[in-house]
């Protein structure tokens, strides 16, 4: 399971907890997110984000 | 100011009488101006402003993601020509590196090595840094009847935020103040370009000292782990940031946090104590602090001129022409009060589910300062809190003034507060 950091915001999406309110459940890689998913807190697109380390 | 662009068939239109941002009337209360545009112009040409207006949030939120629109000066169709490289000035060498200018590719790249200065280690030594201000602020109004909030807290508290935040010394607060006041100025497309060029030259001794503070962190063994440091020490495979991109980031940083978050303690303060009740809710439930500065941000909706933007191509934008180099003016205060996305828009509530919210605009430009911003504001409620916990607005409106000639926001000059310390001491 990895976190990815969104580079404009800095909003972490963690595959582990997912993101139940948003109908994401915990353990959905980021991979498998839609390819329109956007950043919640900035609406970038998921080419914004990156493996944090 | 004229467009080179001619009326075309079937433009909407609108002018001065329909939307007027310099009207004291519309300084005072914007709502009626803005509920129309959402309703009946949520895309339309301003003849008086010269650009395209975008009102409702849903198109705000569109433009402000369509990497088409640019926030680059540069695209105006009026912008000014291009300099000659001899003639450029820090001021210009630092917005073309900076994030309004570059393409789209080097943002990210410019993002990705800022971030660093951003993160929480180096922002929790900066919380340290703001708390000793904003308690010096309230310390300063002691135990006074009544106090002004503008005078002790908005017009202190922001720039000097912000100095620290990038290492300068307490005795050079003046003189940062005076520059972030010129980066500003020098910004905006709703002055003329001889006010632009004269505040552009009153930048350079600014320019000159943030200069020498980053040559002497690069000749330093480590640069620092402050934020200026950080900026200096920032790698990514390779990559670094030069002088200019760092000045740039200041740049970014003096546009995003100084003049918005003076607006954000006035308005702040009003909304809370205009809306008793979710000040109450707040005392009882400090966790709805991060919400809360976003709501009252949303219902202040302090700005009276829109984001700028330009468009990089034609375009063809919900049924209307938009033409390369025009300017677009998102909205954006309008659309936090847009019916369709806020049907309460008018009330206060601090439980508000924010989603998608516009408050720190969307998209690859998304505030840079907003940690900052929250940072300040949460620090500064929390104070007002706990010094005046029965506050309230003298004469139950604050007995409110503005400068109607602030260049970008409803700027509150005057918001007077009675503290209601006595009573409480008595009570005691």
């Amino acid at each position: 399971m990895q976190k990815w950091i969104c580079i404009i915001c800095g909003f972490v999406y963690d595959e582990a907890v997912g993101m139940p309110a948003h109908g994401i459940a915990a353990g959905t890689k980021f991979s498998e997110l839609p390819e329109d998913w956007i950043c919640p807190e900035c609406g970038s697109p998921k080419e914004s984000f990156e493996v944090q380390e | 100011m004229s467009s080179s662009a001619p009326a075309a068939a079937g433009r909407i239109e609108i002018d001065a009488s329909v939307f007027n941002p310099y009207s004291k009337d519309f300084i005072r209360d914007p709502h009626p101006a803005w509920q129309r545009l959402i309703r009946d112009y949520p895309l339309a040409w301003h003849k008086d402003l010269q650009m395209w207006l975008v009102n409702s949030h849903a198109l705000c939120d569109q433009v402000l993601k369509e990497p088409r629109f640019t926030p680059n000066f540069a695209a105006w169709e009026l912008a000014p020509p291009p300099k000659a490289e001899a003639d450029k000035t820090d001021f210009d060498l630092s917005y073309e590196k900076g994030f309004f200018a570059v393409s789209n590719k080097d943002h990210l790249r410019l993002r990705k090595l800022t971030m660093p200065a951003f993160s929480k280690p180096v922002m929790g030594k900066i919380d340290a840094k703001i708390r000793d201000l904003v308690i010096e602020c309230f310390d300063a109004i002691g135990e006074a009847e009544s106090f002004d909030v503008y005078e002790t807290i908005a017009s202190k508290l922001p720039v000097r935020a912000i100095s620290r935040m990038v290492g300068v010394p307490t005795d050079q607060e003046e003189f940062f103040h005076e520059f972030a006041v010129n980066i500003i100025k020098a910004t905006r497309v709703n002055i003329s370009a001889k006010e632009r060029e004269a505040s552009v030259a009153l930048t350079k001794p600014g320019f000159a000292y943030f200069k020498a503070q980053i040559a002497e962190r690069r000749a330093r063994a480590h640069p620092g782990e402050d934020f200026l440091g950080s900026l200096v020490g920032a790698s990514d495979n390779g990559e670094t940031l030069d002088d200019y991109e760092i000045l740039s980031v200041l740049f970014a940083l003096i546009t995003a946090g100084s003049d918005t978050a003076t607006d954000l303690h006035t308005f702040a303060i009003h909304g809370l104590l205009s809306h008793l009740d979710q000040f109450e809710l707040l005392k009882r439930q400090p966790q709805l602090m991060e919400n809360a500065i976003i709501e009252l941000l949303r219902l202040g909706s302090f700005g009276k001129m829109p984001f700028f933007r330009f468009a990089t191509e034609d375009i063809e934008f919900h049924g209307q022409s938009i033409r390369k180099g025009q300017a677009i003016g998102v909205n954006i205060s309008a659309a936090w009060n847009d019916p369709a996305r806020y049907p309460d828009w008018q009330r206060l509530d601090l439980q508000r589910r924010l989603d998608g919210n516009l408050v720190f605009g969307a998209g690859a430009h998304f505030c840079i300062g907003t940690y900052l911003v929250r940072v300040q504001g949460s620090l500064m409620i929390q104070e007002f809190i706990k010094r005046f916990p029965n506050a309230e607005l003298l004469d139950g409106t604050g007995n409110i003034d503005y400068d109607y000639k602030h260049h970008n926001a409803r700027r509150i000059n005057k918001l007077i507060v009675r503290t209601n310390q006595t009573s409480l001491q008595q009570a005691a």
